[in-house]
């Protein structure tokens, strides 16, 4: 009875947070598209939920250039529209969000770049038989470095204090 | 537009939205976007260390508001 019980509130939790993160979102796309309406600016708002967190996308249709300025020199204004973002999703949730927001695709790309990084770094590691310091990075870039070199056979390590934390790759 | 895009920014982060408005006023050495909103939402504007107002500036620079100031101010402060 009682493990009755128990599969089913584990069952339903993790039912009740996917409704949880869709919500997120829902009133994400909602505060950026008013954003959107009102700075005359195109573009398509795609929801997903990744993993635990709440993921929305702006995604221009033809031109794509307008949206970049929502972007930002090195994703400086992205940070900020998803900081505002969150705020507003813990305004009508009450909770703290960790939704991620990407802009004409800058975030998919940068991944990509990481991902590509993470593998050399776990190539050089390899040959070399030395650990391999990478420059300091967010912790959205070191976790994208960690998998990379995970998916390589390879174990890496973060170092220092933020904002200077670097990712280490360990030879085998 | 300028006014019109903080003030939907600013609206769905406080818990008076109704008594959030925004101004743009030109003075002298250019141009300032006032914030108004209620006392008891004057910390969420600003943020830990500021940085809700830092993030609220940048979006506003990237709509085409850079160089114009964007200001903070207690509905009951009196100017």
């Amino acid at each position: 009875m009682s493990d009755v019980n128990t599969t089913t509130a584990s069952d339903s939790g993790s039912s009740a947070t996917l409704t949880r993160l869709e919500q997120e979102g829902e009133i994400a796309a909602d505060y950026l598209e008013g954003l959107l309406d009102i700075a005359d600016l195109d573009g398509d708002i795609d929801m997903d939920v990744e993993g635990e967190r709440a993921s929305v996308s702006i995604i221009g249709d033809t031109s794509t250039r307008e949206l970049t300025k929502l972007v930002g020199r090195d994703g400086e204004v992205l940070e900020a529209l998803q900081e505002l973002t969150r705020l507003a999703v813990h305004r009508e949730t009450g909770e703290r969000s960790r939704l991620m927001l990407d802009i004409a695709g800058f975030r998919a790309r940068k991944r990509a770049e990481l991902a590509q990084l993470g593998a050399e770094a776990a190539a050089e590691a390899k040959e070399t038989g030395q650990p391999v310091k990478l420059d300091p990075m967010t912790p959205f870039e070191r976790k994208v470095v960690h998998d990379a070199v995970a998916a390589a056979g390879l174990r890496s390590e973060s170092e220092g204090e933020e904002p200077q934390r670097r990712v280490v790759v360990l030879p085998a | 537009m300028l006014e019109e895009a903080l003030e939907h920014l600013v609206k769905g982060i406080v818990d008076n939205p109704d008594d959030v408005q925004v101004d743009m006023r030109t003075l002298r050495r250019g141009s300032v976007l006032e914030v108004r909103v209620h006392p008891d939402d004057l910390g969420k504007v600003i943020g830990r260390n500021g940085r809700t107002a830092r993030a609220l500036r940048t979006v506003v620079g990237a709509l085409g508001g850079r160089g114009i100031r964007v200001d903070l101010v207690d509905v009951d402060q009196v100017r």
